[in-house]
C-alpha cells in the first residue's frame, strides 16, 4: 500500500507539474504565436515542400500579409494538388522549418503566372483569400500537405510577412485537465499513503479495529453522559478497568459500547460527573426541566427493575372460587394450611 | 478497488493521448482521387450540362464536363440530333450511381470510376471521370455500356483505395491490358491475325465484321478498314486478381467511290451527319470505340463486356 501511495503521489505531482507548466505556456488560446515574419520574394506563389509540414492533429493558424491592400491567398492543400498546381510556375519553396520560425528557402524557375485563380479550386483543405491579407485555422490532417501563399491577380508577393501560431486544439482546457488530474492522483496518493500508516501490514486491506470502551450513564432525567474508566472504577461499575475490555456494570445488565455510535456518545458528557448508572439497551424517559442530578445508582441501572420480591397471596373460597387477597387481609383469614406456588410454574397463583 | 485509480489514470491519459498532436511518419505523396463528396458534386455537375446541352441541341456545353473519346463520340451524336431536329427526350432521364472505386494517386492525372445506371435506356455504364490537372475539373473521358449478360466483377482495394493496374502489368493474367488492347484491335482490323492473346467470342466483333462485310459488297466501292489500339491508361485490379481495362479504339473506314457511284447512310445515321450528300470520291470516316475488357486471372480468355462508340469526324469527301 505504501508503495502504491508513493507511485500515485509521485505520478500526480508529475502530470500537476507538465499540466501547470503546459497551461501556463499555451495560454488561454493554445497556442504558441511568432511573427510576424518577413519573407523575401518577388514572386506569386510561396509553399511549403512536402513533408515540411510534419504534424497531424495540430491546431495551425496563419496569417499572411502583403502591404498596398494587394490581393493575397493563403491555403493549405494535399501536397499532391499544391504541387500539380503551382508545377510550372516561379515560386519560392520553402524546404525546412524549425521552430518557432527558422526556414530555409529554395527559387524555382517557372512562369510567372498560374494556370487558374486559387479561388476557383475545390480541393483546398483551407483557404482565404483578402486584400492585404488573410487567414486560415486549421487542423492538420492525416496527409502530407503543403502551405501555399498565392498572389492573387497581377500582382506579387513583395513585401509578404507571415504571422504563424500553432498548438494542440483545446490544449489549454486539456493542461488544465492533466493539472486537476495530476491533482486527483496526487491527493488519493496521500490519502493511501496515510491510510498506509494505520493499516500497515494488512495485506487484506482491511482497517484494524481498535476497541474503545466508552462509559456511558444515563442520570435520572435519562441524559446519556460519558464518564472515564476511572469514574466508572470509582462508581463501582467497572471490575477491572486495565485488565478486561469488558465494561462491567454494578448491574448484570450489559452496557453498550459506543465507540461506534458517535452521536450517542457525544450526549453521554458530563460536566458535574453525575451518575445514575451505564447506559440500558433502552434510553430512559425522564424529566428534562429539572437538572438536580441524584446519586442513587442502583435503580435505573437494570434491565430489570429491582423490586422488593412481591408475595401475592391467593385464597380459595368455599365456593371454590379462587380469589387474591393483600397481606394486610392475610390476617383475616384462619390459614391452617397452604401451598406456596412458583410464579414460574403454569399452575395459578 | 485497489486498481480503480490506475484504470481511471490509464483512460484519462489514453483519452488525451488521441487528442494530442502527432508527428507524421509516413511522408509519402499521395490521396484519394475524389472524396464521396466531391464525387456527388462532380455527378451534378454532369448532370446539369447534360441537361443543357440536351435542352439547346448542342454539344458546346459538353466540353466542361466530358473530354477525348466520350467528347468526340457525344458530339457527333448530338450533331446528327441537330441535323435532324430530333430531341433526345431519354437524356433528360436521371442516372443513379450504384457504385463508385477510387484509386490512390501520388500525382495527377486522377480518376476514379462510377457504375452508373440510365433507367431511361435501360443500359449500365461503367465510367471513368479523370482529372489532368490540379486546376482542371473532372471530365468524363470513358463511359462503355456493358453488355446484356455481362456481370461486373468485383474490384480489389487497399485501405479503402480501388488498385490500379500498370497497362503493361500482366502478372497474373498472362497478358497485360496493353498487349490485349493491341491484338484486340488486331483482330478487328483483320480477324485471321496471328495475335498472341486469344479473346472469347463477343458481339461487338460479330458487330464489327458484319458491317465490314456490308461495305465491302457494295459494288463498285472499295472499302477499307483499320483499327488502332490507344494507350491504356485506366485499369483496375479485379478482386481475384484479374484486370479491368478500359480501351480505346480508334477506327476508320476508307471508301474508294468510282466516279458515278455515290455512298449514302441512312437518313436518321450518325454518319449522315457527317456526310450529308453522301461520298462520291475517296472518303474516309473516323470513328472511336471504349470497350471494357476484362482479363480473367488464369488461363481464360480475355473477353469485352461493354463497348461505346460512335462516328466522330469525317476527312476526304
Amino acid at each position: 500500500m505504501r508503495g502504491l501511495g508513493w507511485f500515485l503521489a509521485a505520478l500526480g505531482a508529475l502530470l500537476l507539474t507538465v499540466g501547470v507548466s503546459a497551461a501556463v505556456v499555451l495560454g488561454p488560446d493554445s497556442r504558441f504565436t511568432t511573427g510576424p515574419h518577413p519573407v523575401d520574394t518577388s514572386g506569386t506563389v510561396v509553399l511549403t515542400q512536402p513533408g515540411v509540414i510534419g504534424w497531424r492533429g495540430l491546431q495551425v493558424d496563419v496569417l499572411v500579409e502583403v502591404p498596398a491592400d494587394k490581393p493575397v491567398f493563403v491555403g493549405l492543400g494535399n501536397s499532391v494538388d499544391v504541387t500539380d498546381y503551382v508545377a510550372e510556375t516561379q515560386r519560392l519553396e520553402v524546404t525546412s522549418f524549425q521552430r518557432p520560425w527558422d526556414i530555409t528557402t529554395e527559387t524555382v524557375d517557372g512562369r510567372p503566372g498560374l494556370p487558374g485563380a486559387p479561388t476557383a479550386l475545390d480541393w483546398w483543405i483551407a483557404g482565404s483569400a483578402g486584400l492585404g491579407g488573410a487567414s486560415i485555422s486549421v487542423t492538420l490532417p492525416d496527409e502530407t500537405t503543403s502551405l501555399a501563399v498565392v498572389a492573387v491577380g497581377a500582382t506579387n508577393l513583395s513585401g509578404l510577412e507571415v504571422t504563424l501560431a500553432y498548438g494542440p486544439r483545446g490544449g489549454f482546457a486539456a493542461s488544465l485537465g492533466v493539472a486537476l488530474l495530476g491533482a486527483g492522483v496526487l491527493l488519493a496518493g496521500v490519502v493511501v499513503l496515510r491510510g498506509g500508516a494505520v493499516t500497515a501490514g494488512d495485506e487484506d486491506d482491511d482497517l484494524e479495529v481498535v476497541e474503545e470502551i466508552v462509559y456511558v450513564v444515563v442520570d435520572e432525567h435519562g441524559v446519556e453522559r460519558e464518564i472515564s474508566a476511572a469514574e466508572a472504577e470509582a462508581l463501582g461499575l467497572v471490575e477491572d478497568a486495565e485488565g478486561d475490555d469488558e465494561p462491567v456494570g454494578t448491574q448484570a445488565a450489559p452496557a453498550r459500547m459506543l465507540d461506534d455510535d458517535p452521536e450517542r456518545a457525544s450526549r453521554g458528557g458530563s460536566d458535574d460527573g453525575s451518575l445514575d448508572g451505564v447506559l440500558p439497551d433502552e434510553p430512559t424517559p425522564g424529566p428534562v426541566d429539572d437538572p438536580a442530578p441524584s446519586v442513587a445508582p442502583t435503580s435505573s441501572v437494570t434491565t430489570a427493575p429491582l423490586v422488593e420480591e412481591d408475595v401475592v397471596y391467593v385464597v380459595v373460597d368455599e365456593d371454590g372460587v379462587e380469589r387474591e387477597i393483600s397481606t394486610a387481609e392475610l390476617a383475616d383469614y384462619d390459614l391452617e394450611e397452604y401451598e406456596l406456588v412458583d410464579e414460574d410454574e403454569e399452575s395459578p397463583r | 478497488m485497489r486498481r480503480l485509480p490506475l484504470v481511471l489514470l490509464t483512460t484519462a491519459l489514453l483519452v488525451a493521448a488521441c487528442t494530442v498532436p502527432q508527428q507524421r511518419t509516413d511522408e509519402t505523396l499521395g490521396k484519394v482521387a475524389a472524396t464521396p463528396q466531391e464525387i456527388d458534386a462532380v455527378f451534378e455537375r454532369y448532370a446539369t450540362v447534360r441537361d443543357t446541352a440536351a435542352r439547346l441541341l448542342s454539344p458546346n456545353p459538353l466540353s466542361i464536363i466530358q473530354t477525348e473519346a466520350v467528347l468526340d463520340i457525344e458530339t457527333g451524336s448530338f450533331e446528327m440530333a441537330q441535323r435532324l431536329a430530333a430531341s433526345d427526350p431519354e437524356r433528360d432521364d436521371p442516372i443513379d450511381v450504384q457504385r463508385t472505386y477510387t484509386p490512390r494517386f501520388g500525382s495527377y492525372p486522377l480518376w476514379f470510376v462510377a457504375v452508373v445506371r440510365d433507367e431511361g435506356r435501360e443500359v449500365t455504364r461503367v465510367q471513368v471521370f479523370e482529372r489532368a490537372a490540379a486546376a482542371d475539373p473532372w471530365l468524363l473521358i470513358a463511359t462503355p455500356e456493358t453488355v446484356l449478360d455481362a456481370e461486373l466483377p468485383d474490384l480489389r482495394e487497399r485501405d479503402g483505395a480501388v488498385v490500379r493496374v500498370a497497362a503493361d502489368d500482366d502478372a497474373g493474367t498472362g497478358v497485360s491490358a496493353q498487349q490485349a488492347a493491341d491484338d484486340y484491335a488486331a483482330l478487328l482490323a483483320d480477324p485471321e491475325a496471328e495475335v498472341a492473346t486469344t479473346f472469347a467470342e463477343d458481339g461487338f466483333v460479330e458487330q464489327v465484321r458484319a458491317a465490314a462485310e456490308q461495305n465491302r459488297a457494295l459494288e463498285g466501292v472499295g472499302f477499307e478498314q483499320t483499327w488502332e489500339a490507344q494507350e491504356v491508361r485506366h485499369a483496375v485490379r479485379t478482386s481475384d486478381g484479374g484486370t479491368l481495362a478500359f480501351v480505346d479504339l480508334s477506327r476508320s473506314d476508307t471508301y474508294d467511290v468510282p466516279d458515278d457511284v455515290t455512298v449514302t447512310w441512312p437518313e436518321d445515321s450518325p454518319q449522315r451527319a457527317f456526310i450529308p450528300e453522301g461520298l462520291s470520291t475517296t472518303g474516309t470516316l473516323l470513328y472511336r470505340h471504349q470497350v471494357l475488357m476484362l482479363i480473367p486471372v488464369g488461363d481464360e480468355p480475355p473477353r469485352v463486356i461493354g463497348q461505346f462508340g460512335g462516328v466522330v469526324g469525317a476527312e476526304g469527301f
